[in-house]
């Protein structure tokens, strides 16, 4: 452990953090949409709050290694925004789940995992409690992790960016209607996780 | 006697030696051991396999070291030489060099090693350091075996002989036996499973060798071995019991060739032999031998006979035990110590005479009678406590008298008065000595300790001793200088209060008027005798009290006190003397100054300055000019005097103004609890001797003696030394004799020293205001209303509010006190009130009742219904409808009862700091801190009003570090409670507090006070802490916007606007909408702060500002001010978003 924080950056750990940290919570908010029967999870605990895992080890890996890819550029502070897209059959966006991140590239002291994890954990208790403020999701509804970069990133074989592919999913057309879920800002690491629905008017197409 | 003492433990005793003398060890030390030490848990272990195998191990063990021992012998046969012979040693936690090191050490040089530890082979324990535990219980886990550092065996091994291990004893140990010595060291604990003996010990086996040379030579042999220090040391250490005839022998040759002082000396009477064994017992100590050393001499004594010289076997080493105490009494040089306590101050050991069936106790450390036996032993306590016997004995002549007195009293200075003065002669000593016909002639002195080197002070000396010069009052060992012949002998306080109960007896057979000035001191007045000649009743008096007694007395006989005393002056020793009034003049004449009763050594130096020397030459002096000398009173006695004038009658017995009970001899304390106990015990002292005089004080005195920093070790063996002498007193409204009552107030005035305990050298109570007991009727009231009253506050805090506060003044005032040294004021206003409800119960006439208001409803309501009806009756009541009163009240106020006591802790709290900072503002601080008890005042009396009254009316009362160190919403609290036009000040005041960011705010907030309109609108309104905008709010002269800022403080200020908006929303009251005026400027102000705000948060949370943002919208349903705001926010919001989110909020 301290090997580890002596030879990475205080980005990489903040980084190594978040990664893992949302895929908890990622694991989470799909749980908490029901796109799979609940068996597919089982309860654990992260952090000392309870948690979702997917047991499934397709669903598990997907979350893992989509996040894991991601992680060099999030510690570079490439990502802005990772978000969980659900979408219906015609690929049209119904719920968004935002992560939106900030990494402080000029943080240089050492970070306090602990303090993070205390500030992450409040996440994950609140979206237990967020369903009501999600929208019901038609049937046959998918989902996927989508990431928003600042600018195009380098698909290079180091990034670990080529699993990622561009996306297909339809956006909307007019603004979304934003309700904040949690934020925290730390000084190594802000985290900021809102719903985006379809505003009113946009949903007419 | 020898089995006795051996059963004991001792870090010195050297169990190696004989099978014989291990066999003794083992089976009497044997039940120390086990009993405290775990670690051989497994010898007693039910489990017999455990025990048999550890049995086996050991066996195989030793084996294997016999077998490597054997082999590494025969290879370094030439090298090694077996120095370590007959040591064994144990080997504890890690050592350099190890204890596989050791271990070759050993088998290289004739030792032994143990792998487990047992008492019975193992003599030495090796190791470098010990755990605190260990150290604490060092017998239980030594045995009693010396505990070494291993350069002993490689330094050993270095000098090729088996060195003294006395100097490698574990650093530990050796550093808690140095400096000053501690009573704890001398004096192990009482009822100590290890009463030991050193002397014993190892004088055992030498005397068993010499047995049949004389006895009075094993004495010797003994003394001499304390004598020669250094020869014990050697026994010690030394590991063959061969070498110990050796090393006595030369001892008793010595002692054959006539060391003269020890042979004489034996032959004397018993306490002589003590004297000597004295003598050697300090030479011992000259040898350097360790004082914990001789400390297992002490308990024994309480169990051994009394010694005489006819046994000289046991009686000696009694002798020597005897010796080691009166050693450890007294040795130093002589003593600076102030003559006021010197006697007091001793404690009265014993010597070898009265030894038998009395205890040791020197310690306050220990010894848990130490104030008891420290008195019973106190010689100028028996002369003090004897008058309460002596009232108690004669209690109808006492009071007979006191009855004619006032008719007495003019025939005083009638002609034909004659007034008898009786003194005994030497009393200590003489009661002493008269069943000791042949001590008669020999100078005598009484003393606690006999000790010829000692700083013990003679208190009595016979008129043979007189001659030589010994007077009361000097060293030990001076009189010894200056009267080698003296004999000294110990107290015997009931012969004393014998021969007293006989001299009075007669006194009064004699005579109805008898004024008893001491125990053997006495005026009479015969004015009214039948007997006509004076002369013949003064014999037959001393006459009788010789027969009686075997004590004599010395008369005088004249015509007032004065002169009856001073012709027993000339009477004495043993006669009697008759000043006719017409002689008196004549007799004066001649007389020198000092000689007057009430001249001392001031007064004396005063007139010789002015060349009077006798009365006859004070007689040239007038009246008046003596009065201006010398004072009214002091004048006149002495114009009085020096003419033989006395208008003292007899009869009259001096009450005594107070009573107390003071300690400053042996007072060493560890920790607190110590000296509480001693505390204790000295209240018990006190109470008993108040309860002996049947009389009840109400003002307490508490005296410390506490070692001046710079003092170096006292002069008088465990004597004071240099002392500051403090004092501390309180009066309390009801007098008390109850140990109970004066316990809790002596740890009050304690607790008022804030002194570090183990700098305590002396402690003494003093019970003044004294007033007959018998009036106050308190027995069954003790245990019942009072005693509850009194200890609930300190059980149940939250149902006695009002003892809390007043508790809280009490603190109060001893800071006032501390502050402005208005000690005993102070002290009273403290016991006024903080005993309110110690003195409710009282049916005495001098308690009052507390005023109703005074009391805590609180308390009241719940008191069990028969005390409460008690209470009811004392108040006639009137408390029953002030109850209901009360109660009606309560449910009228707003504020439940919780915030209410949150907010009166707080206070509490707050406010007492006060006084400490008073105290560095000099010239301000009795006015603050007058203030400060003004705000208790007020606190207490809020409580049975409205509850906001238990704000202080200026924030000047309060506290800001403290108001600081709060959590916000209490301080919120706080501050809401403040007349509106503090609160700025409070918060400038906090603002120093804070971090620099307040440095800013600050200079913003002054620049800002020049211009607050432009202010309004200034960019930086979330500056600082609290942000500016508070401060501005406050100033832009809109309601609204002052209740907004107020909304800040009561939020919490966390500086979360969700938050504020929140406390805004439940605070905001629509009529503050109706005022129209310039409420553009306010809601642009509002909009302005959103606006900031939204700009701060967008990028980080912009959960706050959804927040805010439906705070908002709710807000401007209620109210047109933040309608107009949320419209013109909105937007912004919404563009802020979306230009930051992609998206809206839900609007």
């Amino acid at each position: 452990m301290y090997k580890r924080k002596n030879q990475t950056t205080p980005q990489g750990e903040t980084a190594r953090i978040l990664v893992e940290f949302m895929e908890v919570a990622i694991t989470s908010i799909v749980f908490l949409k029901g796109v799979y029967s609940p068996g597919a999870f089982e309860r654990r605990r992260y952090m000392n709050v309870v948690a979702h895992k997917a047991r499934h080890p397709q669903l598990r890996d997907y979350i893992h290694h989509s996040l894991t890819a991601l992680l060099p550029s999030i510690e570079k502070g490439l990502v802005e925004r990772v978000a969980v897209v659900f979408f219906n059959k015609e690929n049209i966006q119904v719920e968004k789940f935002v992560f939106k991140l900030t990494v402080n590239q000029s943080y240089d002291s050492e970070v306090e995992q602990t303090d993070l994890e205390f500030s992450l954990k409040s996440f994950l208790t609140k979206l237990s409690v967020s369903e009501s403020l999600t929208k019901v999701l038609p049937r046959d509804c998918r989902w996927q992790i989508m990431s928003y970069f600042h600018s195009l990133p380098q698909f290079t074989e180091s990034t670990g960016a080529e699993f990622w592919i561009p996306t297909d999913i339809q956006q909307w057309q007019q603004p979304p209607l934003i309700t904040p879920i949690k934020s925290m800002s730390s000084e190594p690491l802000g985290v900021q996780l809102y719903l985006e629905h379809p505003s009113l008017s946009g949903l007419q197409p | 006697m020898n089995s006795r003492s051996k059963r004991t433990l001792n870090s010195n005793s050297t169990n190696k030696s004989t099978n014989k003398k291990k066999k003794t060890n083992q089976k009497t030390l044997g039940v120390a051991w086990t009993a405290a030490n775990s670690r051989s848990a497994f010898k007693s272990s039910p489990f017999s396999d455990t025990a048999s195998y550890m049995a086996v191990k050991n066996q195989k063990l030793h084996e294997q070291f016999d077998a490597a021992a054997s082999t590494s012998v025969q290879e370094e046969l030439s090298s090694g030489k077996p120095i370590f012979h007959g040591v064994s040693i144990f080997v504890d936690g890690f050592t350099i060099p190890s204890s596989q090191e050791l271990k070759g050490y050993m088998l290289k040089y004739g030792g032994r090693f143990e792998n487990y530890f047992s008492r019975h082979r193992v003599t030495h324990i090796i190791c470098s350091n010990l755990p605190d535990s260990k150290m604490k219980n060092l017998r239980s886990f030594s045995a009693g075996l010396p505990v070494l550092k291993p350069t002993w065996v490689l330094d050993s091994v270095a000098a090729k002989k088996l060195l003294s291990w006395h100097s490698y004893q574990l650093d530990q140990l050796a550093t808690e036996t140095e400096g000053q010595p501690k009573l704890s060291t001398f004096f192990p604990l009482k009822r100590s499973p290890f009463s030991c003996n050193y002397a014993t010990n190892v004088i055992g086996q030498p005397m068993s060798k010499i047995e049949d040379q004389k006895p009075k030579l094993d004495a010797v042999v003994t003394k001499n071995l304390y004598g020669e220090g250094q020869i014990i040391k050697e026994l010690e250490h030394c590991s063959n019991v061969s070498d110990l005839p050796l090393k006595v022998d030369p001892v008793v040759n010595k002692n054959s060739r006539g060391k003269s002082e020890y042979v004489e000396e034996i032959k004397h009477t018993n306490v002589e032999t003590d004297s000597s064994l004295n003598r050697s017992l300090s030479k011992a100590k000259d040898e350097d031998i360790r004082f914990n050393d001789l400390k297992p001499c002490e308990p024994n004594t309480s169990e051994t006979g009394e010694p005489n010289t006819s046994e000289p076997g046991d009686g000696t080493s009694d002798g020597i035990l005897a010796g080691s105490k009166l050693k450890s009494g007294s040795p130093g040089q002589p003593s600076t110590s102030n003559s006021r306590y010197r006697e007091d101050k001793q404690k009265i050991s014993e010597s070898s005479i009265l030894r038998a069936g009395m205890g040791p106790s020197h310690s306050t450390l220990e010894d848990p009678n130490f104030v008891e036996n420290y008195f019973k032993h106190s010689r100028l306590h028996f002369i003090g406590t004897w008058r309460n016997r002596y009232r108690k004995r004669f209690p109808a002549t006492y009071s007979g008298i006191k009855g004619t007195n006032s008719s007495h009293h003019t025939c005083v200075t009638d002609e034909k008065a004659t007034i008898i003065h009786v003194d005994m002669d030497c009393f200590f000593v003489s009661v002493i000595i008269r069943n000791h016909p042949e001590l008669q002639d020999k100078p005598v002195a009484v003393c606690h300790s006999d000790n010829p080197r000692g700083t013990a002070e003679i208190s009595s000396a016979n008129y043979p001793a007189r001659a030589y010069g010994v007077r009361a009052g000097i060293f030990v060992r001076d009189a010894k200088s200056i009267c080698p012949d003296l004999v000294i002998v110990p107290y015997n306080f009931e012969a004393y209060e014998e021969v007293a109960d006989q001299f009075y007896d007669i006194l009064h057979k004699h005579c109805n008027k008898v004024q008893a000035v001491s125990c053997d001191e006495a005026f009479l007045d015969v004015s009214d005798s039948e007997v006509e000649d004076h002369q013949h009743l003064a014999s037959i008096i001393r006459n009788e009290v010789f027969d009686t007694t075997g004590c004599k007395a010395s008369v005088g006989i004249s015509g007032n006190m004065l002169m009856a005393r001073l012709a027993t002056r000339t009477a004495k020793p043993d006669g009697q003397f008759y000043i006719p009034a017409d002689k008196v003049e004549e007799y004066l004449n001649e007389l020198p100054i000092k000689a007057l009763p009430g001249i001392g050594h001031v007064l004396e130096d005063k007139l010789k300055r002015t060349n009077v020397k006798t009365c006859k030459q004070l007689r040239l002096l007038s009246k008046e000019s003596l009065q201006k000398e010398f004072g009214l009173k002091t004048g006149d006695m002495l114009w009085n005097y020096s003419r033989g004038i006395d208008n003292r009658s007899v009869g009259v017995f001096q009450e005594s103004k107070s009573i107390g009970a003071e300690v400053n001899w042996g007072v060493r304390f560890n920790n607190l609890e110590h000296c509480q106990q001693f505390l204790l015990n000295l209240c018990k002292e006190v109470s008993l001797r108040l309860q002996g005089g049947g009389v009840q004080g109400r003002t307490f005195t508490l005296k410390v003696k506490k070692r001046k920093n710079d003092a170096r070790d006292p002069v008088k063996y465990m004597g004071c030394g240099d002392c500051e002498n403090l004092s501390h007193s309180i009066t309390v409204p009801m007098a008390t004799d109850d140990v109970d009552a004066l316990q809790r107030i002596t740890i009050k005035l304690f607790d008022l020293f804030h002194i570090d305990v183990k700098e305590i050298r002396g402690m003494g109570l003093q019970v003044s205001k004294l007033g007959n007991a018998d009036n106050s009727h308190q027995g069954n009231q003790n245990n019942s209303l009072r005693s509850w009253l009194v200890s609930a506050p300190n059980t149940n805090k939250d149902q006695c509010e009002v003892r809390s506060i007043a508790e809280g003044s009490c603190e109060r005032d001893v800071k006032n006190q501390n502050a402005c040294g208005n000690l005993g004021q102070s002290c009273t206003n403290t016991f006024v009130g903080g005993d309110i409800s110690s003195s409710e119960g009282h049916a005495n006439e001098d308690s009052v009742l507390p005023a109703l208001c005074d009391l805590d409803m609180g308390v009241i309501e719940n008191l069990p219904p028969d005390l409460f009806s008690e209470l009811n009756n004392r108040y006639g009541g009137k408390l029953i409808t002030f109850l209901s009163k009360h109660k009606g009240k309560r449910a009228e106020s707003d504020i439940g009862g919780m915030i209410f006591e949150d907010r009166e802790t707080l206070f509490s709290s707050v406010v007492p700091l006060r006084p400490c900072k008073a105290e560095k503002k000099g010239a301000v601080k009795e006015a603050e801190a007058a203030a400060a008890s003004g705000v208790v005042a007020a606190t207490i009396d809020s409580l049975f009003s409205e509850n906001d009254d238990v704000m202080p009316y200026s924030l000047s009362q309060i506290d800001v570090s403290v108001l600081h160190q709060l959590p916000e919403e209490m301080r919120a609290d706080i501050l809401e409670l403040l007349p509106a036009h503090r609160k700025h000040e409070c918060v400038s005041d906090l603002g120093p507090a804070k971090s620099c960011s307040q440095q800013s705010f600050d200079s913003n907030n002054s620049k800002d006070l020049s211009g607050p309109r432009e202010s309004i609108s200034s960019n930086d309104f979330w500056l600082g802490n609290p942000p500016t905008w508070v401060e501005d709010f406050k100033k832009s002269g809109f309601l609204v916007l002052s209740v907004f800022a107020d909304s800040y403080y009561k939020s919490g200020s966390t500086g979360q606007l969700s938050s504020i908006l929140q406390r805004a929303m439940s605070d905001f009251v629509p009529s503050l909408d109706s005022t129209p005026d310039c409420l553009d400027d306010a809601i642009l102000c509002l909009c302005n702060l959103f606006k900031q705000y939204i700009k701060l948060k967008i990028e980080t949370d912009i959960e706050e500002i959804y927040l805010c943002f439906r705070l908002l919208k709710r807000l401007s349903r209620k109210s047109t001010f933040f309608l107009e705001a949320y419209t013109i926010i909105l937007p912004e919001i919404q563009a802020t978003v979306g230009e930051k989110y992609g998206g809206n909020f839900f609007a």
